[in-house]
């Protein structure tokens, strides 16, 4: 592409921050960690161990403003997109490919507070596991009712009564979504409360952990009724 | 730099395009006038190739040897034909990829693919009059890795270079969004001849991200036809409604029915073949009665991208129609109530992918710098485990390119093989899904089961088609990976097909005489022009020029090289006078002026 090396040390400048020296795979200077090579401009490729925050070039937090992730999204791939370098040299091709592949896989786990808890979890070495599958304790009551609904609604589906069934089902739906929405809300504080170092981590881990397998559990129950409301 | 153009190749009709100062523009066939192809192919005889118009023609008496639709084959398997495609082809025997059996040759689909992309080629050719080499090409957005793979090797084996792929809604979004007031979210609804696609899209400043897409690859205007031609058969005396030439002619019926109902409220149907005779008048009323199953279905798909995308119909700013099946009325009407908003129509919906197809070719030569397409891919895809289940590792509607690492490794000591299946599509079990390709990792260390670690990368790449890499994590070195596609030709193969295809050389050449025919005319004509201009000349002389010129710029709208030679020749002789005078004119401007500069 026509990039100069001062476009390209713009670019560096909001992208990515010094580390080890590394050389560019076309004109061979140090190009430290700089994306864009310094001297020729020429793309290089994200290193192996980068995490997403380092990729979308965010802070490394939990609290994040989806307005600022979907701008970097945007930006980045605007540099970096294999469109750009369709007729370029093969390595420029694979880096551009790489890159843009890692800021995809960023961008959708960062984007969903979800998914970026658990991945949270992942760079503390913790995984939500088996946790993932148990009844959240708090919303027992609520779980033992719609499966309860769900098994009468498919028990009388075809029969008599299956409309009323219906109905109660997606009344449940709606509790369920609202449900979900308080979570959400629960996890927003959780995030906030990491960021700022209110408690232990050992401690904050766990509050995270319940939140997110509660939320996973809640979603998964949420995707069996819209199934079984479609059909 | 090297032009790349666009193509759109469709299940009915096939374009091409290609961007000037950034404007897309289609190139018109230069006997009819229009930029559409049908997309058929005919073999008259053992020896010869018809595409087109003239092939589309034979389809009704010759219908099994001409070929249409074959997109509705690509990629595909012999046990995804129907007893229905039995009714209007003739496919070879046994199974594997789909083969069609003409005069005693077996054709795959992307080989007949490739002819009617060789037809394109050289109507671009002769109308640009430079080769063409680097080209895009549109595919369903809901096809999956195996048509994908199909199109891409058919582009092989018409000697084209194929830089992309794109998804014809995209590509249509991408020929609406050049008027830079579009932004939001857009919906994208493409019934085409053959197959059904909905995008839904986000438009922000020049970046077009798909937020979501699904569909129907065997849905669309052929089925219509279909049903149309099933009920004009109704009437046909049983025996003979399953005769190819009686369904051809009564599908031709069909679809012209069909057209003349988008303006007519009432048509009438004739078929007349030996002793049938059957006379049908249509409604546009029966017509919606008997479509509307069709038309419902499409919206199926539609409901479902609104869902994955996370948006309502309500938050849409504008819906726009793609493929020659929107000009239906109900269908418009239809998607008018589902959308809650009138479709933008501005574009021609018959050559808008094409168009698009040209912009994106644009953006990848290096222009329309602040345009850029994200898609994702349409299908999730996932790998067998136990028990026959399917294990999604990439999830459908994920943006591309995308990667994700999986690890493999041995179950028994000493095993230095593994093998694992790569499918495609939303069910849980791995025999509901279409089967992409087995992959074998070899050359594994012989250890304890268990203990190695093989590290397979998938990776989505821009055209939608997925590569598999693998390397030995302990070691960091490649691994050997052998692929067996399921409905697909590997390298070899289309090595072979291409080595074969050397026979067809004398085509180029052909394409090449023309080529040269029409710029060494051309070249001519401009020199003529400019000495009329201003020349002083009997009347005779200038009837005979004009008369030359005009033959001349006729024979060059037609593709017959010989005759543009014998015409260029005859308005050369024509002017052969003029030229001398003007010749002799200079020779004596020279000689005073030398005369004048001597005296100076």
């Amino acid at each position: 592409m026509g990039s100069t090396p001062a476009a390209a040390a713009q670019r560096n400048a909001a992208v990515w921050p010094a580390g080890e020296p590394l050389s560019c795979w076309q004109c061979g200077a140090d190009r430290a960690s700089n994306l864009f090579c310094p001297s020729c401009a020429a793309i290089q490729p994200i290193p192996d161990d980068a995490d997403y925050f380092q990729v979308l070039g965010v802070p490394r937090r939990l609290v994040q403003d989806r307005e600022v992730l979907q701008q970097r999204f945007y930006e980045l791939h605007r540099q970096w997109h294999p469109d750009r370098y369709q007729t370029g040299p093969q390595e420029a091709r694979s880096a551009s490919l790489r890159n843009t592949a890692a800021v995809n896989r960023a961008y959708s786990t960062l984007r969903d507070p979800v998914e970026r808890g658990e991945y949270w979890l992942t760079l503390q070495g913790e995984t939500l596991g088996a946790r993932n599958n148990r009844v959240p304790p708090e919303l027992a009551d609520l779980v033992f009712e719609v499966q309860e609904k769900l098994e009468a609604l498919r028990a009388a589906r075809g029969g008599n009564g299956a409309a009323e069934l219906e109905r109660d089902v997606a009344a449940v739906h709606a509790e369920l979504l609202q449900g979900q929405t308080a979570l959400l809300e629960q996890l927003d504080a959780n995030f906030a409360r990491w960021d700022a170092g209110a408690a232990e981590p050992v401690t904050l881990n766990r509050e995270l952990k319940a939140t997110l397998s509660a939320l996973a559990y809640l979603r998964r129950l949420i995707c069996d009724v819209e199934k079984e409301l479609e059909t | 730099m090297e032009r790349i153009f666009g193509i759109d190749l469709g299940t009915t009709n096939s374009l091409i395009a290609y961007s000037d100062d950034g404007t897309p523009r289609v190139i018109p066939d230069p006997d009819t006038g229009s930029p559409l192809l049908p997309s058929v192919v005919a073999f008259p005889s053992a020896s010869e190739i018809v595409v087109g118009a003239r092939a589309k023609a034979l389809a009704a008496t010759q219908p099994l040897t001409t070929i249409s639709s074959v997109k509705r084959f690509m990629g595909l398997g012999m046990e995804h034909v129907t007893a229905a495609d039995r009714a209007h082809y003739a496919f070879a025997e046994g199974d594997g990829i789909v083969r069609f059996h003409i005069h005693g040759r077996e054709y795959m689909a992307p080989e007949i693919s490739a002819l009617i992309l060789t037809e394109l080629k050289h109507r671009a050719e002769a109308a640009c009059g430079e080769e063409v080499r680097s080209v895009v090409i549109t595919v369903p957005a809901y096809f999956n890795d195996s048509q994908r793979q199909a199109t891409r090797d058919a582009g092989r084996l018409a000697g084209l270079d194929v830089l992309r792929l794109v998804n014809e809604p995209t590509a249509a979004s991408l020929a609406y969004g050049l008027d830079k007031k579009n932004q939001g979210f857009i919906a994208v609804y493409d019934l085409g001849g053959g197959t059904f696609d909905i995008s839904l899209l986000k438009l922000h400043e020049g970046i077009f991200e798909v937020l979501a897409t699904n569909g129907d690859t065997r849905l669309g205007g052929d089925d219509i036809d279909h049903r149309i031609a099933t009920l004009l058969l109704s009437q046909v005396p049983a025996p003979l409604r399953n005769d190819p030439e009686i369904v051809g002619h009564a599908t031709a019926a069909a679809e012209a029915a069909k057209i003349r109902l988008t303006d007519a409220d009432v048509t009438t149907m004739e078929l007349h073949l030996g002793s049938v005779h059957v006379v049908r008048q249509l409604t546009r009323a029966e017509f919606d009665t008997l479509i509307a199953e069709i038309v419902e279905r499409t919206l199926i798909p539609c409901r479902q991208a609104l869902k994955d995308a996370g948006l309502a119909a309500t938050d849409l700013d504008a819906v726009v129609l793609v493929g020659g099946s929107t000009r239906i009325p109900l269908v418009r009407r239809r998607v008018e109530e589902i959308f809650g908003r009138k479709p933008h129509t501005e574009l021609d919906p018959e050559e808008v992918v094409a168009l698009g197809a040209a912009v994106q070719a644009g953006v990848l030569s290096g222009g329309h710098r602040d345009m850029l397409l994200l898609d994702v891919v349409p299908l999730s895809l996932g790998i067998e485990t136990m028990g026959g289940v399917m294990e999604r590792i990439i999830e459908r509607n994920t943006t591309i390119p995308t990667t994700v690492k999986q690890v493999f490794t041995t179950f028994v000591d000493n095993q230095t093989a593994v093998d694992f299946h790569v499918l495609q599509g939303e069910r849980e079990l791995a025999k509901n899904n279409r089967s992409l390709a087995r992959f074998k990792l070899r050359g594994i260390q012989p250890q304890p089961a268990g203990l190695p670690r093989i590290e397979v990368t998938f990776m989505i790449d821009a055209n939608g088609i997925l590569n598999v890499t693998a390397r030995d994590e302990r070691t960091g070195r490649e691994q050997s990976i052998d692929v067996k596609p399921s409905y697909g030709l590997d390298d070899a193969q289309i090595e072979r097909m291409l080595e074969e295809s050397i026979d067809h050389a004398e085509e180029d050449v052909t394409t090449r005489l023309l080529i040269e025919a029409r710029n060494d005319a051309d070249a001519l004509l401009r020199a003529t022009r400019k000495a009329l201009d201003g020349s002083a000349l009997g009347t005779d002389e200038r009837a005979a020029i004009d008369a030359a010129i005009a033959r001349l710029e006729a024979a060059m709208r037609a593709t017959d090289y010989n005759r543009i030679r014998d015409l260029t020749d005859e308005l050369n002789q024509a002017t052969t006078p003029l030229a001398q005078r003007i010749m002799d004119a200079s020779i004596k401007q020279a000689l005073e002026q030398k005369r004048v500069e001597e005296i100076a």
